[in-house]
């Protein structure tokens, strides 16, 4: 039986990761290599770069830890991280690995029992989990392990911790997703629940959010002994179920047998849940599974009536395909989900921490509203809004959305250019519509004029443009039309990186400019029109290389 | 209306030849059956010729317009189906039919008139109001058919087109090609059926390995033997 395990494992890590094909690639079809060193040398740069900053962090909170006398409370933070990461992305990659991916229609017939398919599929998330584990976990656990005076078994006991770490997050995240399917009546719309796992993952995220910043500023010493207490309550708070990170912490810090005791009951635990799931995977998870099978059907014969309506008129291509656009974004749930959610709660988590210290608030709050600074205001809310817009992955994505169906763009009578246009207009549309909700409540809120929340709207939308065009050109330049589930195109796709990256890039760019502009007092209405016109200045150059690409590249891409 | 002079196309940089100096012609009102074993390369050929893949020398020709140089033009005169095509699986039918018609700028009037005819002869007028996720695979076939046909085109491009329709649909197609053709117009498909080539076709290509190895009417292919039918000259050149 293990055999046959295994043998099902290697294959199906070999679909999911793509080796076979990779190979392929490189040997077989003799692609070129620079792009794929390309590609990892971005990653490598904007993932370090975030690295670093959380090495940054880590060592501030070693520091403080030391400082309160207990060194350990890194290591908690880190598992703790970890561990929230895990479930609140692992809930995304269960739902899809184990509900959404086309391989089911192949595995289901064979004769293999659910637990072993779900344990496949389990271990392949786990997999792709370790990368954001080890970033989290061996700079906070070697910190600690190098400056506390530890053994050799700390670093021992540390290797199983972190190879276990993910686990119960994951376990959890997958009986809880497991049951869900099998006992909520979800048959009707598969949606739902790509829905319901954004939804929790969102909350978890702002909860941690809320209790992390939620800290009222001190010295150094007294921040850290209040993160350490916040952290245990977190723990507390989300309920005896998840104290996993504190029993990792205390295996390795506390010395001799009650180390190994704690120790023995995280890895127990760990294989308490992965045998409570593959128990319960044998019974519920290809019901479940069965019963998610449908679409919805009206079966009935749309009126002549109706019929003539829904045809009776003509647009022209470009509005078609943008209609088609925005009807294909807006049906698939975890787009909207992921454009809309994450670009609204940015700027609350950014503003988190004035909101919750209500003397902070109130100053920043005095400081907008006093019609001195009210430009200031305007001009740093406008850089938030569009900071949030950056995260934004339409643009980025919306030549990998098009995946499998790709093939339409090459056959259809539209040129290249304007297919991009509709592209454009869809994004710049929504992105607009972002900036508008978003910065009237501000305006209220800083008590920003009206005239000036006019020129930021339009100051915003030409930065949008401009942005989008740049997530346009990276995902021609590199589009992933490989996928089964939509969420791996958007999820699994580094253009979302790169375009982020290069949306900081243009703001910092028109945040350098203005104030230069405002250092060499320049007015203010002249300070809004140079920074259109530079906006223009630069939309205009991309427009063209945009059509000139895609001029290209929908000729290069075969589909 | 199709003239295909020397084309060539070969997969990962040149060690799969898929289409090898593919010469061939079709006149107006000519169905022309497109065969060969699996792999012989029917389906790149096609695909080259929709503007799906690239090829790596030679020239295509639909209705007079050269594929490389008036791409757009080509296009709007030829309807395609694919083997196995991947759809917008989260439009309704009607959308979906819709959008081709505003992409291949149907006039109002002709799109109501040949989107109520198809969708009755291929028996989806009810299904039409539905994403095109819950139809089965018959249905989603027939559904792209729909719309490769809705713009009226002078040339057609099919890739098996048969399979997967039920005997009721697949007759009327075969039917609809006929009709086709006689109003002078154009059909190239692709198929595995030879009963449907030997009694559809006006002319029949027989591709192996990249390289057309018979071409002609019926007549010619059996030179002058009454009794050859189709299956056996098909397995003695393929042999
Ligand atoms: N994407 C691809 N990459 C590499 N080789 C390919 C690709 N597509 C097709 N080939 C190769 O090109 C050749 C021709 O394939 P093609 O699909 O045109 O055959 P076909 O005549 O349509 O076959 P079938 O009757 O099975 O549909 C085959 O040798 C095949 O292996
Ligand atoms: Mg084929």
């Amino acid at each position: 039986m293990m055999k046959k395990f295994l043998s099902l494992l290697k294959t199906y890590c070999n679909i999911y990761f793509g080796i076979s094909s990779m190979k392929y690639q490189y040997t077989r079809e003799k692609k070129s290599l620079w792009k794929p060193v390309l590609t990892l040398a971005g990653v490598v740069v904007g993932i370090g770069s975030i690295i670093y900053l959380y090495c940054l962090m880590i060592s501030g909170i070693f520091r403080g830890a030391q400082a309160i006398g207990h060194p350990e409370i890194v290591l908690t933070v880190a598992f703790l991280l970890c561990q929230l990461l895990s479930l609140i992305f692992g809930i995304f990659y269960i739902i899809s690995v184990f509900y959404f991916s086309n391989d089911m229609g192949m595995l289901v017939p064979l004769p293999l029992r659910p637990g072993e398919v779900l344990g496949v599929k389990f271990i392949t998330v786990l997999l792709s989990e370790y990368p954001v584990t080890l970033s989290l976990l061996l700079p906070a656990f070697i910190l600690y392990g190098t400056t506390a005076g530890t053994g050799i078994w700390y670093w021992l006991k540390g290797i199983v911790l972190i190879v276990l770490a993910p686990v119960p997050p994951l376990v959890i995240a997958s009986i809880f997703v497991v049951l869900l399917v099998r006992f909520v009546n979800i048959r009707r719309n598969k949606d739902m629940l790509m829905i319901i796992g954004s939804l929790l993952g969102v909350f978890l995220g702002l909860g941690i959010n809320f209790v992390t910043q939620n800290i009222p500023e001190g010295n150094e010493a007294e921040y850290m002994e209040k993160l350490a207490r916040s952290s245990t309550a977190l723990v507390k708070s989300i309920g005896s179920r998840f104290p996993a990170s504190i029993w990792a912490t205390l295996g390795l810090s506390l010395p001799g047998l009650s180390g190994w005791g704690y120790f023995l009951l995280f890895v127990g635990f760990s294989l308490v849940l992965l045998a409570a799931l593959w128990w319960l995977g044998d019974r519920f998870f290809y019901k479940g599974y069965l019963s998610g099978q449908e679409a919805k059907r009206k079966g009935k014969a749309l009126s002549r009536q109706s019929m003539e309506k829904s045809i009776g008129t003509m647009s022209s291509p470009v509005s078609a395909l943008f209609r088609r656009e925005w009807k294909l974004f807006l049906r698939t749930p975890i787009y909207v989900m992921n454009s809309l959610v994450g670009v609204i709660i940015l700027p609350f988590a950014l503003l988190m921490p004035y909101l919750t210290q209500q003397g902070g608030l109130k100053q920043a709050m005095g400081y907008a509203r006093n019609s001195q600074y009210g430009f200031i205001a305007a001009l740093i809310s406008l850089g938030i809004i569009l900071f949030g817009s950056g995260m934004n992955m339409i643009s980025c994505t919306s030549i990998s959305r098009e995946g499998r169906t790709f093939w339409f763009s090459r056959m259809i009578p539209v040129s290249p250019e304007n297919q991009v246009l509709a592209k454009l207009l869809q994004s710049s549309v929504l992105s607009s519509v972002y900036l508008i909700v978003i910065a009237i409540p501000l305006a209220v809120l800083l008590h920003i004029s009206p005239g000036r929340l006019l020129a930021i709207v339009i100051l915003g939308t030409l930065v949008n443009i401009l942005m989008n065009i740049l997530g346009l050109i990276i995902d021609l330049l590199h589009p992933k039309l490989e996928w089964n589930d939509p969420q791996e195109a958007i999820k699994q796709n580094l253009n979302v990186m790169f375009s982020m990256l290069l949306s900081w890039l243009v703001i910092a760019l028109f945040a350098v400019s203005a104030i230069a502009l405002i250092q060499y007092g320049i007015p203010e209405a002249w300070i809004y029109l140079i920074l259109g016109l530079l906006a223009l200045l630069l939309i205009a150059p991309g427009l063209y290389g945009l059509f000139a690409l895609a001029r290209h590249r929908y000729r290069a891409l075969e589909a | 209306m199709i003239e295909i002079k020397h084309l060539s196309k070969s997969y990962n940089k040149g060690s799969v030849k898929a289409v090898d100096d593919l010469n061939l012609n079709v006149r107006p009102g000519e169905i022309f059956g497109f065969l060969g074993p699996n792999g012989a390369g029917k389906t790149t050929t096609i695909k080259m010729m929709v503007g799906l893949l690239n090829p790596d020398s030679g020239t295509i020709r639909l209705a007079g317009f050269d594929t490389a140089e008036n791409p757009l033009e080509a296009k709007r005169q030829t309807g395609y189906v694919p083997d196995n095509p991947d759809v917008y699986d989260r439009l309704t039918g009607i959308e979906y039919l819709n959008f081709l018609a505003d992409v291949y700028e149907v006039p109002v009037k002709e799109r109501c008139e040949r989107i109520s005819q198809l969708l009755d002869m291929f028996d989806l007028t009810d299904a039409v109001g539905d994403l095109i996720k819950s139809y089965s695979h018959g249905m989603k076939q027939k559904i792209v058919l729909t719309g490769a046909l809705l713009h009226n085109p002078a040339v057609w491009i099919l890739d098996e087109p048969m399979v997967g329709l039920d005997p009721k649909s697949s007759h009327l197609l075969k039917e609809y090609m006929r009709k086709h053709c006689d109003e002078g117009n154009t059909v190239f498909f692709s198929t595995h059926v030879l009963e449907v080539a030997e009694k559809l076709c006006d002319r029949i290509g027989i591709i192996k390995k990249g390289k057309l190895i018979a071409m002609g009417t019926m007549e010619e292919l059996r030179h002058g033997d009454q009794a050859d039918s189709l299956e056996n000259i098909f397995l003695e050149l393929t042999e």
